[in-house]
């Protein structure tokens, strides 16, 4: 267990390293929503407005969740960087298990997740109202276990990656696939609308509806915003489910690729 | 990365987002302001550069070339922008065939604003990059500065409605470079010809904005451009 806490500390301590870098994405965040989503509100058809009320209201726990995303994508550029200037051989040689290195690892990006997004949280909150403590629990347990999984993620592409351009490509494409296939701009029922007027493929439709993120900014949605959407267990259990797949397979594929020469 | 952002932000952004807005034919405003959005953000990569040649001890080298410092910096400047600019084309083409017609005339205006704009651009990051002289600074006001001057602009969305948003956004927005370049570049595709009815406001902002930036910029790059302090 001490093993796992120097790890998460030594990246803990990389990630304060950028402290005024992060002050810049969470600045680029707060005008996503100050800006954009005000202005949103004044451009939604009826329909839309009906349905989702504001657009600032919906967006702001949608901005959370992608703070934590982007956050937690962030410990899958080190690892890769580690790997091409080989850091990962002094990784190695630590006093610890290959699966404490990788479970520190997959921790420590999902725990940097949280701490980047806890005041994308916070602003969500101020404005939207404080949910009751149990809400509160589940919202931070789901949340966690989503950075987690995208940590995990992070890292299986990373070491699956060998170059920084091919990692930046693979990252581009999930970041944007699963952002902009997902909940967190706008409501489900216009994707799926889409997807029913045969303008939208129907594996992005499911993609969307499968979606952590639109898991989680929903179940956020649905304890802040009343009557729209209604929670529901299979928006939590598509986050459990992505979690354990890849934090596991991150921890592995971590151990058997960073072992390669 | 920028051209899978550029199509997933068509394909997939541009496509629902559309669903959502009560402005008439959104997908084609979008696509045109994302092509502008875009040119900056290529264009501010020049400032980049120049940190990476004061890293590599390149910066010394071109000092010592027998060009002067006016020269120089109006060379990265336009290099900079028509460098941007060839990067983006593919995009903008791209861009052009989802918002289809377009007037030759209008279109050879608009094409020459969005160069003026692109060297304006390049111009401006050269000018912070050697007034700040530390990359990680520059980032970070790179990073705010880019978020504040799109969204702050109607490359997303008609002036009406930030103005209607919020005066004071509808204020900024009204001055700000990205916006010219977006309203002359949609005017030059026929999108806005109802709301924009006399494009040579937003020509002479592009024009003011290139002038400024490529010509303070010269003066600002002579004074700090010795003396070493790279961070």
């Amino acid at each position: 267990m001490s093993a796992i806490l120097h790890i998460v500390e030594h990246d803990f301590r990389n990630f304060f390293r950028y402290k005024w870098w992060l002050v810049g994405l969470i600045s680029m965040n707060l005008s996503d929503l100050f800006i954009m989503a005000i202005v949103y509100n004044q451009m939604l058809s009826s329909v839309v407005m009906e349905e989702i009320g504001s657009y600032f209201n919906f967006f702001a726990p949608g901005l959370a969740v992608t703070g934590l995303f982007a956050s937690a994508f962030m410990i899958g550029r080190e690892v890769n960087m580690e790997r091409r200037r080989e850091v990962h051989h002094y990784m190695l040689s630590l006093p610890m298990t290959r699966m404490e290195l990788a479970i520190g690892r997959v921790l420590s990006g999902g725990l940097r997740g949280m701490i980047y997004m806890s005041p994308l949280l916070l602003t969500c909150f101020i404005f939207l109202g404080f949910p009751t403590v149990w809400q509160l629990l589940v919202i931070l347990a789901v949340l966690f276990l989503l950075a987690v999984g995208i940590s995990g993620l992070s890292i299986a592409i990373a070491v699956s990656t060998s170059s920084l351009e091919k990692f930046i490509t693979a990252r581009g494409l999930v970041y944007y696939t699963l952002f902009f296939c997902s909940s967190v701009f706008y409501p489900l029922s216009l994707i799926e609308g889409l997807g029913r007027d045969g303008k939208f493929p129907a594996i992005l439709v499911t993609l969307a509806e499968v979606n952590p993120l639109s898991g989680a900014s929903d179940m956020i949605r649905s304890f802040l915003l009343p009557g729209y959407p209604p929670f529901s267990y299979a928006s939590i259990l598509n986050v459990v489910v992505f979690s354990a797949v890849f934090t596991f397979s991150a921890a592995f594929a971590y151990i058997k690729i960073i072992e390669r020469k | 990365m920028r051209a899978i952002w550029f199509v997933s932000q068509i394909a997939l952004f541009g496509l629902i987002a559309s669903r959502m807005m009560s402005v008439p034919n959104y997908f084609q405003y979008y696509v045109a302001g994302l092509s502008v959005m875009t040119l900056y953000s290529a264009a501010i990569f020049i400032g980049f550069d120049i940190y990476e040649e004061a890293e590599h001890g390149v910066f010394e080298y071109l000092l010592s070339l027998p060009v002067s410092r006016k020269q120089l910096v109006l060379g990265r400047s336009i290099g900079g922008g028509l460098r941007a600019f060839i990067y983006v084309g593919p995009l903008i083409a791209l861009s052009l065939y989802v918002i289809g017609a377009i007037n030759p005339l209008s279109f050879l205006v608009a094409l020459f604003a969005l160069f003026l704009f692109s060297f304006g651009v390049s111009g401006m990051s050269i000018t912070i990059a050697v007034i700040i002289k530390s990359s990680d600074r520059f980032d970070i006001l790179m990073g705010v500065l880019d978020a504040l001057i799109v969204r702050l602009s109607t490359a997303m969305y008609p002036l009406a409605v930030v103005q209607a948003a919020n005066p004071l956004y509808g204020g900024l927005a009204s001055f700000n470079p990205v916006t010219y370049a977006a309203d002359l570049f949609r005017w030059g595709t026929g999108i806005e010809t109802m709301t924009l009815s006399n494009p040579l406001w937003p020509l002479l902002g592009i024009i003011a904005f290139f002038a400024f930036f490529t010509f303070v910029g010269v003066i600002i790059y002579d004074r700090r451009i010795e003396g070493g302090g790279w961070q």
